[in-house]
């Protein structure tokens, strides 16, 4: 069973369709791209399986379970994990903190404790740090775990989103446009990183206009354009695939 | 009994809805909720009393000169307290702040001015003439009144709806992204929502000097505190929304103060307040901002 | 000494101060939009005045009944109020200031009305406030550091990212709700055992601006964001003594200005900027070290 699978999914806007009849899905393990000119719908997409959107047809499955109605906080706890496209951190807050924030669905300390300053309170946030700066270390941005988010580059940002994303652990993890505004040495570090978490059995769903990227990446691709799926399949074929390379001078 | 309570209440509400409509087009249009307009409203009536007094001016002069005072004032508060907010894309709440201290500027210099006197307008700015009508007590003044509100909602609706200028107010109400990609001039629409905004207040408030013979500094709070009530009530950002809830609210007062208890009154509309939120955040005719806006699928 | 005693009754008002706007800061940092705190505060005030001058409870007893009272009444009101957001909670706040203020007006069996509560026995000092003070400071400082502040932090800045990563917003908005109240209890509750006597008015629209006011300009991330705030508020009034009769315009020109020019408030903006400066010279030494080595 895939661990994501949208059926005729579909999403209008002002009685337009921005999504429309869209099947599609992503594995445990595999990096699956999603890909299509600027205003093909896939933001929308991400925003309907992560919650914030409500679906005008069709049904989104995780891990066979229908999850087309449920709310935001509860897909998180679900195990849906994302990252924004444009960028959202509390940019007055530390990267250390702002990665910290990530580990919410981890804590197990009762209100009561936090509220009182209990000793476990304490033993949990330490333990907490202690897996931030693992993950810190992971992205190489240890240096910086002091610096407050807003103050660092965009390719920096981009980070600090993806390890707050991983930070909740999730069975699935959308990112959207992780290496928009990196150069291609720092995209293929993070491609790496990206491969390591689907080896561990997270399945993700990547949008990228870095086709490149996709092509060294992802094990399956999927093609949108005015909100329909036009092609799918390994990178090589779909790249090449005159429909596809149509869409993109069309647009 | 019953009637002649009624008929007050509405002559009342009717210059509630009139306050609560400034109130709420200035949310409708720029998402702002003007802390400030009450003080708006007490110098309305101020200028309209200073017109009728030292001028001696007749009644419609008056008015007009309220009405002027109101909109120049609420023009000034938006240079001052929210267009640089504005320009600092700031969050709502901080022009909630900010025009808690305009309002509080605006309060106690008319407090130093008067020296927390009550003022009153003098005996002949409206002739008193009371008709028998159905057995009701009917004063001209509250005809008067009622035919003002008319008069004068009519008169924004065709503004709004049926000039040029209004259209471009209601773009920007609507989206102001894509009324600046209309090119529309966002200085020329705030100017206009502030001042008509300021104008209805200035208008209201000679209108409650005059009904209950009182002008003083503290005469803008209770009025601002029930357009809590009415815009919520009726939904923020709506026009039928404010004058239906603006007439309910003043029958309610009205009826409360007279079989129940004066000091009630207060309790019963807030209490109705929150049993709106409770069951309707969206106010009665729903609001065009979506209410109480929460994180949930849209 | 002997000139520094003419201002123990400022200093015990500073301190008083703080522990209301320690009941603002509370929802402002959890984004809440509560202006509620003055109601909770004439829930905790008359609750003390009530027991201590009608049936004799000693005022320790009567604090700890009144936090309390003041806790309880915040979680009734979160019950309608954690649903709303924005301008609506801060106009629904309103409302129950509102509320509360004529109720204590009219209930005059229970609050005696407008005429208020006399002769409260002067139980709280200089000692007793600053005790106060320390304590629910330390308490939010830890609450801070906890998940729930993470929480805290997270919702006020962005509600979608909160959710995203699995946070209540219900659930912080209402444990806010619940702190402030607590809160406001004790301050209302220690303002009756210091001032003789309350009357319904003191916990009026002015209240609110005025607490409102201590948190913007101190600060509604650091805990000693509304301590800053209620010095400064307190004090001035002394310092503008000649101008008595424009205080109100020197308070609201001041809110005005620190929302618009310094929106962060005083405490928050400058830690930000020495913690910057900190790490800018932090990097300049260890770059020169690289250089040298």
């Amino acid at each position: 069973m895939s661990m994501l699978a949208l059926q005729g999914v579909g999403r209008d806007f002002g009685g337009l369709p921005a999504v429309d009849s869209l099947n599609m899905s992503a594995e445990r393990g595999r990096i699956t791209g999603l890909i299509g000119p600027n205003g093909a719908g896939k933001t929308t997409v991400v925003n309907m399986i992560a919650g914030l959107l409500k679906l005008s047809r069709g049904q989104v499955l995780l891990d066979g379970e229908d999850v087309s109605t449920r709310e935001a906080q509860e897909l998180s706890r679900m195990g849906i994990a994302r990252t924004f496209q444009n960028i959202r951190l509390v940019r007055d807050a530390s990267v250390r903190d702002n990665v910290l924030a990530g580990f919410h669905l981890h804590e197990k300390t009762s209100t009561l404790a936090n509220l009182l300053g209990l000793p476990s309170a304490f033993r949990e946030r330490r333990a907490l740090l202690a897996r931030t700066d693992e993950l810190l270390d992971r992205f190489g941005m240890t240096a910086m775990a002091d610096w407050p988010a807003g103050s660092l580059s965009y390719g920096h940002q981009r980070r600090i989103e993806m390890m707050r994303a991983l930070a909740t652990e999730p069975r699935l993890l959308l990112l959207d446009e992780p290496v928009a505004g990196m150069n291609d040495a720092e995209a293929y570090k993070l491609a790496a990183i990206f491969r390591e978490v689907a080896d561990d059995g997270v399945a993700i769903l990547l949008i990228e206009h870095n086709m490149r990227f996709v092509r060294r990446l992802c094990d399956h691709v999927c093609v949108l354009a005015s909100g329909r799926l036009i092609a799918e399949g390994d990178a090589e074929s779909v790249i090449n695939d005159p429909r596809v390379i149509e869409s993109y001078l069309g647009s | 009994m019953l009637a002649q309570q009624l008929l007050n209440g509405v002559v009342v509400g009717s210059v509630y809805g009139l306050f609560a409509l400034g109130f709420t087009l200035l949310f409708g249009v720029n998402h702002i909720m003007n802390m400030a307009h009450g003080a708006v409203f007490m110098w309305g009536a101020f200028a309209g009393l200073f017109a009728a007094t030292m001028l001696d001016l007749p009644f419609i002069a008056a008015l007009a000169i309220g009405a002027l005072a109101g909109g120049l004032l609420s023009v000034l508060l938006d240079w001052v307290a929210f267009r640089p907010l504005r320009k600092r894309k700031a969050p709502e709440f901080s022009a909630i702040v900010s025009s808690i201290g305009a309002n509080l500027i605006l309060l106690s210099l008319a407090q130093q001015m008067t020296a927390t006197r009550v003022m009153r307008f003098p005996f002949d700015t409206f002739p008193i003439r009371i008709y028998e009508v159905f057995g009701l007590r009917v004063q001209l003044l509250q005809l008067v009144i009622i035919g003002i509100v008319i008069l004068m909602v009519v008169g924004l609706v065709w503004y709004l709806q049926r000039t040029s200028a209004g259209r471009q107010i209601r773009t920007v109400a609507y989206s102001e992204s894509t009324s600046r990609l209309l090119g529309i001039n966002p200085f020329s629409v705030n100017f206009q929502v502030f001042f008509l905004s300021g104008a209805l207040a200035g208008v209201a408030g000679v209108l409650i000097g005059l009904v209950f013979n009182s002008v003083h500094f503290m005469m803008g709070e209770p009025l601002l505190l029930r357009a809590f009530v009415v815009i919520i009530l009726g939904g923020l950002g709506s026009i039928p929304g404010a004058l239906v809830a603006g007439l309910l609210i003043g029958i309610v007062q009205v009826l409360t103060v007279s079989y129940l208890s004066a000091g009630l009154a207060d309790v019963v509309v807030f209490s109705l307040l929150f049993l709106v939120l409770l069951a309707r955040p969206t106010g009665l005719f729903g609001s065009v901002h979506g209410g109480a806006a929460r994180v949930a699928r849209q | 000494m002997s000139s520094l005693a003419g201002y123990e009754p400022l200093f015990e008002l500073a301190l008083l101060n703080m522990v209301l706007a320690f009941s603002q800061y509370i929802p402002l940092r959890a984004g809440v939009f509560s202006l509620g705190s003055a109601a909770f505060a004439a829930v905790g005030a008359y609750a003390a005045a009530i027991l201590a001058t009608r049936y004799g409870v000693p005022p320790v007893v009567c604090v700890v009944i009144a936090v309390v009272a003041g806790g309880i009444f915040g979680a009734l009101a979160a019950v309608p109020l954690a649903r709303l957001r924005g301008v609506f909670q801060a106009l629904a706040t309103l409302a129950l200031v509102q509320i509360v203020l004529s109720t204590a007006l009219n209930w005059t069996a229970l609050t005696d009305g407008a005429l208020g509560i006399n002769s409260i026995p002067k139980a709280v000092h200089l000692t007793e406030a600053a005790i106060a003070v320390v304590f629910v400071g330390y308490v939010l400082h830890v609450i801070g550091l906890s998940a729930i502040g993470r929480g805290f932090d997270i919702i006020r800045e962005d509600e979608t990212v909160a959710v995203s990563l699995g946070y209540s917003v219900r659930k912080h908005h209402m444990i806010a709700f619940v702190l402030s109240g607590a809160i406001a209890g004790l301050g209302g509750a220690m303002h009756a055992f210091s001032s003789y006597s309350i009357t319904p008015n003191e916990f009026g629209f002015h209240m609110v601006v005025m607490l409102l006011a201590m948190v913007v300009l101190g600060g509604r991330v650091s805990v000693f964001g509304p301590v800053v705030g209620a010095i400064i508020l307190t004090g001035l009034p002394e310092l503008l003594r000649g101008f008595q009769d424009y205080r109100s315009v020197v308070q609201g020109a001041l809110l005005m200005a620190s929302i618009t020019f310094l929106p962060s408030g005083v405490v928050d903006t400058t830690r930000g900027w020495l913690r910057r400066r900190a790490l800018t010279r932090g990097q300049a030494g260890a770059d020169a070290a690289e250089v040298t080595s």
